[in-house]
């Protein structure tokens, strides 16, 4: 350790290079970093640069410190486009803004950063080994912020704001389509109309109980055999055995 | 030897020299211009000239020549020729009264760093800039000197130029004299009064000076003819006014004006409506036919800038969803001194609310933020609707209320949906409180931990110690302080939305104390005496709708327990007993105070609960009466009589009787009104009004529960769940009997002004008059005889530490047993908010 500080206080780059290179290599991540800080200025443009600037970026990859990681790589794409490393550092970049995400119920600003940089890479790298995983990653940002707007929908019904429920249900089946939350958005917008039908004031029942049955429709025709069929049916014979028909309802 | 160069032929550059250079490099003054040895060119030609400009352009020279030194043939040899512009090395400001700020400005504005050329432009451009600055101020007699000098190097070739500005600010020019012309309808001194910004020269008027600046009197010309327009002169115009230079220190203001004619409004029709009737429209506008022209009235009753929240026509449809809809009065007939207007309207579509999203909550969850959110999907629009979600939303305490803002993201006019996002900041919202110090005889440490924005269901995730878990909107306090003798914790805990469904705050506590008698003798603590206070209690607190939907109803159950063991406290006059108190709380308070919590600007906030204790008394068949009576004789008592000991321990066996179960009802009005003077000045009205009463008389009132006032009102270290009323300008319950009163009441007034709101440190001073008294029953009880006192403060909040404050009061009446009055009393605030 002595020999490390020692290093560390002296000015001979090229010792140092050398033993930032092996405790990077030894995965002794945060001693190796307080040497890269020193060296990084001075080997920007040189032919060691490359490499550095490259275990610079990943170095704060593997310490989770994700936001410099995202950026110093993306400064590695920029500084040197011809490098063999680029895949794999455009790559990482985007990964650490995947990283970076926060859980769904907070704002998703680095969600939308990482999904435009994850898209970049697959735009740009369309054969790259790595796209599988590139692919999945989006695949699980984008389910994350449907998520999020599934939350928020399923909230308003349980705050019993039924039309607010029945609003945003709609615009989550719109905004989404191929969604894994659609078929329960489409349960909750069933559930949402028909709640709001039964606590509605006499005038509006009938009414509102057909609307609920038009959404009960639109669930069961792309949702007959699902989990949540057997739920919505009860809900629907309830709306039958209220519903009184067209012809027969008392003209007011 | 000269020779001449044919102007339609290319030549082989053989060799570029550079002369003239000082700092630059030549070889680096030749890579810039991009000639090079071999490259073939027109002399004179187009690449020269753009060679020069390009070199011009960088700003570094103030001459440029190129030189053809010889021509063999193809081949020409190349001299640049250029004059280094001076660097600039330092700056030096001087001059009387300019301050440090203001030399930082200048420097910045104008781009006076170290290597700075100086140019000519250089100089004439600060020199204006300086000039300008302070005309702002009213300094009119500004002179500016810029010298340079040259700083040479050790060669004593010149390497740059040190720069002195020397600033005269002169004497701020005052106004000596306003004239006015052509007024007839005002006299000059009411005109003089309606320039808010020009004002005469004035001894008595020492809060704003007299000066005069350019901007000012821009906006008093505005204010002079507002004055004419809001009295029917809507053609009163400014034919001219000039400004006289009397000497260097005064100026004089002539102005000229027309007033014209009276005006009177005619008929006012409303063209386009068909949301609203004529007879709601006319309501709102509240301006009637024959009543003098006020244009700027005209203008408020359409639309009132000052207010976003005005009654105005504008707001009457922004309020039912035509966010679209435009107002535009015109003037269609002017009949003599008659105006006939129409209010025409286009209402547009209406608009509903689409996507409501939030931005910028990196901590707190959605469901926290969407629950109180009153805009949402599929709701008509509403502007007071997104107001108050602002208002709301900032009284959370999570975000910084002054960056709260709604932003209109996509307004579709063609399907009428308004997509809006409501972007918010988080602001630290957890309080820590470590102290630790000497008193009462001992080492006394206090560890308290307030989170305001806590997630109580990530309690048992480590992964979501970030470092804890946050998020869910739950307030946990927890606290515990200890001392040699005596050891209290408590802990508490909020959820404002219980179950997630309806607004409905579940409050939950828990304290216990433990106090040990204090051997002074022995200077060290009693284990085998002791004194416990356990208590809880769990409360449901509700928004409710009616009478309107600022309203809050309360409810809840209280609980403690007191145990002595061989310990005396003036609480009670036995020793060994217990006590149980149990009370439930009902309340209802309602509160519109807005936005910021720590600094209201505007609303109410006002609250009346009762505390009741079962009636015990009612059905427990215990005799209070002879009791009661029993007690009276015995403590006639003398204490040399040989029967006082049994007296008094018959006494004590009295009191654990009454005592047994605590047996009072409380009751207790509070009222805090905000209202904005000026600007940010704010004035805080309270009035506050408590009762303690007893079912039964001859139970009596327990020595529980009762009032003390005077002090800083910070709840003190209190066994008895008395309440401190703040009243300043005294000690601390010097105002009230050590026992404590029943029945007192305080009124205040207290008017603040901001110093700084941001997001760091919420900073306002105050100034404060109150008067409060207490009473012993509804006997004593005089709401006039108050004491009084009136004083200054200051308040800081910060995030991290909770709110500090000083105050001085001045009491002006004597303290309870005393003769004079009180005088100057400082008094500290910690914690305590609002």
């Amino acid at each position: 350790c002595s020999q490390y500080q020692q290093v560390l206080r002296k000015d001979d780059m090229g010792k140092k290079y050398a033993l930032a290179d092996s405790l990077y290599k030894m995965e002794k991540y945060k001693k190796s970093l307080k040497l890269m800080e020193q060296l990084v200025p001075v080997y920007r443009g040189k032919p060691q640069g490359e490499k550095l600037m490259f275990i610079y970026a990943n170095t704060y990859y593997n310490l989770e410190d994700y936001y410099l990681a995202g950026y110093q790589f993306e400064r590695f794409a920029q500084a040197y486009p011809q490098s063999d490393s680029i895949e794999v550092a455009s790559f990482k970049a985007a990964k650490s803004f995947y990283q970076l995400s926060p859980r769904y119920s907070l704002d998703q600003k680095d969600t939308d950063k990482g999904l435009e940089k994850l898209q970049e890479f697959i735009n740009q790298y369309p054969n790259s080994e790595k796209r599988t995983e590139a692919n999945a990653l989006v695949a699980e940002l984008r389910g994350k912020l449907e998520k999020k707007q599934y939350e928020v929908a399923k909230q308003y019904l349980r705050v019993e704001d039924y039309k607010a429920a029945i609003d945003a249900f709609d615009n989550f089946i719109t905004d989404n389509p191929g969604s894994s939350y659609r078929k329960d958005a489409f349960y909750g917008r069933f559930v949402a109309a028909y709640k709001l039908a039964i606590n509605s004031i006499p005038v509006l029942v009938q009414e509102r109980l057909r609307t609920a049955k038009g959404y009960y429709n639109n669930f069961i025709k792309y949702y007959k055999d699902t989990d949540l069929a057997p739920e919505a049916l009860e809900l629907y014979q309830d709306i039958e055995s209220r519903i009184v028909p067209l012809e027969t309802e008392p003209n007011t | 030897q000269q020779k001449e160069l044919d102007s339609g032929r290319k030549y082989t550059i053989n060799e570029i020299t550079v002369t003239g250079a000082q700092n630059f490099n030549e070889q680096t003054v030749i890579a810039f211009t991009g000639l090079k040895k071999g490259d073939r060119i027109y002399i004179p030609g187009e690449k020269l000239s753009q060679v020069t400009k390009k070199l011009w352009e960088q700003n570094l020279f103030s001459d440029i020549a190129f030189y053809v030194t010889n021509v063999e043939g193809d081949n020409v040899d190349l001299e640049l020729y250029i004059v280094e512009l001076p660097k600039l090395r330092e700056v030096v400001i001087s001059g009387k009264g300019v301050r440090k700020a203001k030399k930082k400005e200048i420097i910045k504005d104008n781009d006076l760093k170290a290597g700075a050329k100086i140019t000519k432009n250089l100089l004439t451009t600060t020199k204006n800039y300086i000039t300008n600055l302070y005309k702002k101020d009213g300094f009119y007699n500004t002179e500016v000197t810029i010298n340079t000098t040259p700083y040479t190097d050790s060669t004593g070739v010149e390497e740059s130029r040190n720069m002195v500005i020397s600033v005269d600010k002169g004497k701020r020019v005052k106004v000596k004299n306003i004239n006015f012309e052509g007024n007839e309808q005002f006299s000059d001194g009411k005109l003089r009064r309606s320039m808010k910004k020009t004002k005469r020269k004035n001894l008595i008027r020492f809060w704003k000076r007299s000066k005069f600046t350019e901007e000012g009197f821009e906006e008093d010309r505005e204010s002079l003819l507002k004055k004419y327009k809001s009295n029917g002169y809507r053609d009163a115009r400014i034919i001219n006014d000039t400004l006289r230079v009397l000497d260097r220190k005064n100026v004089a203001l002539d102005i000229n004006l027309e007033e014209g004619d009276k005006y009177y409004f005619g008929d006012i029709k409303f063209i386009g409506n068909s949301v609203f009737t004529d007879g709601q429209l006319r309501q709102i506008l509240g301006i009637k036919t024959g009543e003098v022209y006020n244009g700027i009235l005209l203008q408020e009753r359409i639309q009132d800038d000052s207010d976003p929240e005005a009654n105005d026509l504008t707001n009457l449809y922004q309020n039912n969803g035509y966010l679209a809809a435009r107002i535009n009065p015109v003037e269609v007939a002017v009949r003599n001194d008659t105006i006939d207007f129409e209010i025409r309207i286009m209402e547009r579509s209406l608009f509903y609310f689409d996507h409501v999203t939030v931005i910028g909550n990196d901590r707190t969850n959605d469901h926290v933020i969407y629950r109180e959110l009153r805009t949402r999907p599929g709701q008509k629009y509403s502007k007071r609707d997104v107001v108050r979600t602002i208002r709301e939303l900032g009284q959370l305490g999570f975000f910084d209320p002054e960056q709260l803002s709604p932003n209109f993201k996509k307004v579709d006019e063609n399907n009428g949906l308004v997509d809006l996002e409501y972007s918010v900041v988080e602001k630290g919202s957890s309080q820590i409180e470590l102290q630790g110090g000497y008193g009462g005889g001992g080492f006394v440490g206090t560890l308290g931990l307030s989170f305001n924005n806590f997630s109580l269901r990530n309690i048992f995730n480590l992964s979501s110690y970030k470092p804890l878990p946050m998020g869910d909107g739950q307030k946990l306090s927890i606290r515990a302080q200890a001392s040699s003798y005596y050891q209290t914790y408590s802990l508490s805990l909020t959820e404002p939305w219980l179950g997630g469904r309806k607004p409905v705050q579940l409050s939950t506590s828990f304290s216990h104390t433990i106090q040990n008698y204090y051997d002074p003798r022995q200077r060290r603590a009693d284990k085998t005496r002791s004194f416990t206070i356990t208590g809880g209690s769990v409360g449901l607190a509700k928004k409710v709708k009616w009478p309107d939907d600022y309203f809050v109803w309360s409810n809840a159950i209280s609980f403690q327990h007191y145990n002595l063991n061989n310990y005396n406290t003036g609480l009670f006059t036995f020793g060994d007993g217990y006590s149980n108190n149990l009370a439930y709380t009902i309340g209802i308070s309602r509160n519109n105070t807005a936005t910021n919590p720590i600094y209201p600007t505007s609303g109410s906030d006002f609250s009346i609960t009762a505390k009741l204790t079962p009636p015990y008394s009612a059905f427990n068949s215990v005799d209070y009466k002879a009791l009661s009576r029993e007690r009276d004789q015995l403590a006639l008592t003398n204490p040399d009589n040989p029967e006082f000991v049994d007296d008094n321990k018959r006494i004590s066996a009295i009191d654990q009787e009454r005592f047994k179960w605590l047996e009072y009802y409380k009751i207790k009005f509070k009222g805090t009104w905000y209202t904005k003077l000026v600007e940010k000045l704010v004035l805080r009205t309270n009035t506050e009004f408590g009762f303690l009463g007893a079912y039964n008389q001859d139970r009596g009132i327990p020595p529980f529960e009762r009032y003390f006032v005077g002090g800083d009102g910070l709840g003190a270290y209190s066994l008895d769940g008395r309440e401190v009323i703040q009243l300043r300008g005294y000690p601390n319950q010097s105002l009230t009997p050590i026992d404590g009163n029943t029945i007192y009441n305080k009124f205040s007034l207290e008017v603040r002004y901001p110093v700084t709101l941001a997001q760091m440190a919420s900073i306002y001073v105050l100034g404060f008059a109150e008067g409060g008294a207490s009473y012993d029953g509804f006997r004593d009880y005089n709401p006039f005889e108050l004491k009084r006192s009136a004083g200054v403060g200051l308040r800081i909040f910060m995030p991290a530490f909770g709110l500090l404050g000083i105050d001085f009061g001045y009491g002006f009446d004597p303290v309870l047993g005393g003769t004079e009055k009180n005088g100057w009393e400082p008094h500290f605030i910690i914690g305590q908010q609002f």
